[in-house]
């Protein structure tokens, strides 16, 4: 191996002593201007040592040209000639650059004329920033001072136009790289609200302000901001706020390179608790290192992103309208909201005077200061971005201290795309827009907009959602909490507030229950709806369901997980318009949940809570609480295959009889028990057919005896040994029941029989109401032609009016579906009525 | 080997999971699929506003598997995400010619 040239042996002298003189976590931004230093020093010589031409210039461009430069950077070069003398021109690059490479540096180069500096130039953006940015190191320092007049002279033609490239570079890095200030994997150079924007602040100053032109043998540093404060297109607390960015993103960036030894400027999850260890983050409360580091990131991008996208947007877009701000929090809310509702934008001018207001921490709120929140809140996009600048200004955090957990705060799992509070900040701009109207085309969206009474409600519960995501306890219970606190202080009145607590701690219930449970079952169906209440509230939850998978990330919001929630959305809607569930009835399964609790209160409670579980909604709103309390030691242990359990006691009227029936279900057994009901001389009144979760029959039956009002015990035992002959196909109810009505007379025929098939009634039974003059042994044969048919009666009532019996049989076919064929409605109908007139 | 695909209902992935866990199946591949098979698609009414739903959602379960295995799984696959009702979904077993596990290399039943 050749011995190093004496410049580039000091050059890696000096570069390891300013690695070792930090810790790799502090090299901010003196120290990449140290690097950078060491660099020009050593080209420098290497360039005298060469005698180079006369008319030869070398110069550092991009950052390096900036006087910055990170551990991995490259080191951007560009020889200027005069054209001709190529192999010379030449020979000196490649004796500049070969120590340099075998050095171990990465240099990028370009060898030009001035004429072709500026062609480039012209075409590409980023030839042009790079001159911009360039400084002399050797050589002819006066060509490269007439190539940059001449650009700049080209670009303050039209700056305007230069200021709309600018802008519109970011937005494709924007779209390209994500955003710096929410991505978990952030690009710190190239990101919105990265290293890139900041540089695109001193390029627009450097056009868009004409002063002194730059020596160019010196690096543009700081001075190009303060021009830009000078002329009032960024303000003086703004430029504070960036600098303080940029030296923590360069630290960050230093400290990146160090770790990886590659000049990545991407942050990736594997170097991050390495970099926080080195930035000297360390784990707190509700908030791991990575979390704090990654915090911090965001916190200085969305600074960076808020003072650059103000600064163009005053240069570009007419601000001059700078109102009069009462120097109250009412007064600066009212501003707010006022630039919000115009889509306007907040001038330089009005901002210094919002910032010269001193408020109190928190703010007491009024009812002016919560009309205004509520006014910016309704201007969804608009009232997301001031509520974006009273964030970044620190008054946010005054009105809210709730804010400050979810601030900044990293989610971190497969779907979220954003910081909590930008999460939060979208999803209530996301309602504002369906409120609006812009529903992408979802047909439920559009009817569900048109529900809400109290969009206030709707948007607060959005903006709210998530504030539970303090990094301890469960965000949803932590959540309601919080919210409700934070509503109460600002005043919110009660039904307003209730509506958004309630979505608050119900955000994820669509969802989770969507794609998590069976929704061909009923009584999950009835337990969503009685825990939404009203159709109102279905709606607002199911426009907070969009708006929140909207602003979480494209993974969110799929077709699938789309069609589960709507099937949800569309059966609950019906169970609550029908009334089979709502408000009163829930409250009322709560109290009687609870009475129950009572009774049993001697129970085992995990027993009793499964018990509640398994047993379906109707028949607790149905049945009266004693008598459930009765069931529940029936049911205590698993039933038999052909087990029977009955229990029997006095009846509603005077002479009549209860009977609960308990036993495993399945397809026929309603009919066996009313066929060995009749076997045993006892007449049906009526019937309440229930089936469990787990598959056992509860029926309950009112029956009276059919010659004699007494019974005994034995007759109970002569139904069970009759029901368990059945089901265990040892004798034929079939005859047995014929055989017994023939020793009686016929009914008479003045009671017509009705058979009436329903399919509206029911999202998951076919109903089918049967009228029929009363007679021995009727239920069994009702049940007997559902049982030939394949139908499993999952609910029956039946009810007994003199001489006319009107039943009615929640029915499925042996798959579970509803019947809705018509030549099978046709059938039931068919064979009902044969043999009921029989 | 074997590549055993299941379509299931999604309620039921959890429970699947769980079955094939117990009988030491240590990995598998979940997607969320759509799609028909004899319960077709149907239209939903949300307050007169109506849509078609042309495909049910399902998830799909993918495990590769040594040809012993094969029956146990499809049997725990099975009894998991039976519910008896229309829909329930189908499980088919496609031979695999190759398995590598891309870190180290290995091949074949190495790799499962």
């Amino acid at each position: 191996m050749t011995e190093r040239p004496a410049p580039v042996a000091r050059l890696l002298a000096e570069i390891r002593a300013l690695d070792r003189a930090y810790s790799p976590g502090h090299h901010g931004r003196w120290s990449s201007s140290r690097r950078a230093g060491i660099v020009v020093r050593c080209l420098r010589e290497l360039f005298r040592q060469q005698a180079p031409p006369p008319d030869v210039a070398l110069a550092a461009v991009g950052g390096f040209g900036r006087g910055e430069l990170a551990p991995r950077s490259d080191v951007d070069l560009l020889i200027l000639h005069t054209g001709g003398r190529a192999q010379e021109v030449g020979r000196l690059a490649e004796s500049l650059l070969y120590p340099l490479w075998d050095a171990g540096l990465t240099i990028g180069h370009a060898v030009r004329t001035p004429r072709e500096c500026l062609a480039v130039a012209a075409e590409r953006l980023d030839a042009a920033t790079a001159l911009l940015d360039a400084t002399v190191v050797a050589g002819a320092g006066r060509l490269l001072a007439s190539v940059r007049s001449e650009l700049l002279r080209r670009l303050r033609e039209d700056p305007g136009r230069f200021a709309e490239q600018l802008r519109e570079d970011g937005e494709r890095r924007r779209e390209r790289y994500g955003s710096v200030s929410a991505l978990l994997e952030p690009d710190l150079k190239e990101g919105a609200g990265g290293l890139r924007d900041l540089h695109s602040l001193g390029w627009l100053a450097e056009v868009a302000v004409p002063g002194e032109d730059r020596d160019p043998s010196m690096s543009a540093g700081g001075g190009r901001l303060v021009s830009l404060v000078r002329v009032g297109l960024l303000r003086d607390v703004e430029r504070g706020r960036i600098e303080e960015a940029e030296e923590f993103l360069v630290r960050v960036r230093s400290a990146l390179h160090l770790e990886t030894g590659r000049p990545t400027n991407r942050l990736h999850l594997d170097q991050q608790p390495s970099l926080a260890r080195v930035m000297g983050f360390e784990d707190e409360p509700g908030l791991p290192a990575v979390d704090g580091l990654m915090r911090a990131v965001f916190v200085h991008a969305r600074q960076v992103e808020q003072v650059v996208g103000g600064v163009f947007d005053r240069y570009l877009r007419d601000s001059s309208d700078a109102a009069l701000v009462e120097p109250t929090a009412e007064g600066v809310l009212a501003a707010f909201a006022g630039v919000a509702r115009r889509a306007g934008v907040m001038s330089a001018a009005t901002l210094d005077r919002i910032e010269r207001v001193e408020l109190p921490a928190p703010v007491a709120w009024t009812d002016g200061l919560r009309e205004s929140f509520l006014e910016i809140l309704r201007a969804g996009d608009e009232g997301a971005r001031a509520l974006e600048t009273l964030d970044r200004m620190g008054l946010l955090e005054r009105l809210l201290p709730e804010w400050a957990p979810v601030r900044c705060r990293p989610q971190r799992d497969p779907y979220h795309r954003h910081t909590v509070d930008v999460h939060l900040l979208r999803t209530a701009s996301g309602v504002a827009q369906l409120l609006a109207g812009r529903d992408g085309g979802d047909p439920l969206a559009r009817e569900a907009a048109r529900l809400i009474r109290d969009p206030d409600g709707l948007l607060l519960g959005a903006l709210l959602h998530d504030i539970g995501k303090t990094g301890r306890g469960g965000h949803v219970a932590v959540g309601a909490e919080v919210a409700a606190r934070a509503l109460e202080r600002m005043g919110v009145p009660e039904p307003t507030r209730d509506l958004a607590v309630f979505l608050v701690a119900e955000h994820l219930l669509l969802s989770d229950t969507a794609t998590r449970r069976d929704l061909g079952d009923d009584d999950l169906v009835l337990d969503v709806a009685a825990r939404v209440g009203d159709p109102e509230r279905l709606a607002a939850l199911y426009l907070l369901t969009l708006a929140d998978a909207g602003a979480t990330g494209p993974l969110a919001w799929t077709p699938w997980r789309a069609t589960l929630v709507r099937e949800l959305v569309a059966k609950v809607q019906r169970v609550l318009e029908r009334g089979e569930m709502g408000t009163e009835t829930a409250e009322r399964l709560t109290e009687r949940a609870e009475a129950l609790r009572a009774l049993l209160a001697n129970e085992d409670p995990a027993e009793v809570d499964g018990f509640l579980l398994r047993m379906p909604r109707s028949y607790f709103l149905t049945l009266p609480v004693e008598r459930i309390a009765s069931h529940f030691a029936l049911l205590k242990t698993a039933v038999g295959s052909t087990e029977v359990r009955t229990q029997s006691g006095p009846g509603a009227r005077g002479g009549t009889h209860e009977l609960t029936v308990v036993a495993a279900d399945r397809p026929g057994l309603l009919s066996w028990i009313a066929g060995a009901l009749s076997l045993a001389g006892l007449s049906i009144l009526t019937a309440q057919v229930f089936t469990t979760e787990d598959g056992t029959a509860l029926d309950v039956f009112e029956v009276e005896g059919l010659f004699e009002p007494e019974i005994g015990e034995d007759r109970w035992r002569e139904f069970r040994s009759a029901l368990r002959k059945a089901i265990e196909g040892r004798i034929s109810l079939e005859h047995r029941v014929a055989d017994k009505r023939r020793h009686y007379p016929s009914p008479r025929a003045t009671v017509p029989v009705r058979v009436d098939v329903h399919n509206d009634v029911s999202d998951f039974f076919t109903v089918v109401e049967v009228g029929a003059p009363d007679r021995i042994g009727l239920l069994f044969d009702i049940t007997r032609t559902f049982a030939d048919l394949h139908l499993d009666v999952h609910l029956a009532k039946v009810a007994t009016y003199g001489a006319r019996v009107v039943d009615a049989f929640y029915i499925r076919d042996e798959l579970g579906r509803k019947v809705e064929a018509q030549d099978q409605i046709r059938e039931i109908e068919r064979a009902l009525r044969e043999r009921l007139e029989a | 080997m074997k590549l055993v695909v299941a379509i299931v209902k999604p309620f039921k992935l959890d429970e699947v999971k769980e079955a094939l866990r117990e009988i030491g199946v240590t990995g598998l591949t979940t997607t969320d699929v759509e799609g028909f098979g004899r319960q077709r698609g149907h239209t939903e009414v949300y307050r007169g506003a109506e849509y078609q739903v042309d495909f049910v959602p399902k998830v799909k379960v993918e495990v590769l598997a040594d040809d012993d295995q094969v029956d146990g799984i499809v049997d725990a696959i099975t009894k998991a995400a039976r519910t008896g009702k229309i829909g329930d979904g189908k499980i088919w077993v496609a031979p695999v010619e190759q398995v590598i596990r891309i870190r180290t290399g290995e091949m074949g039943p190495d790799a499962l």
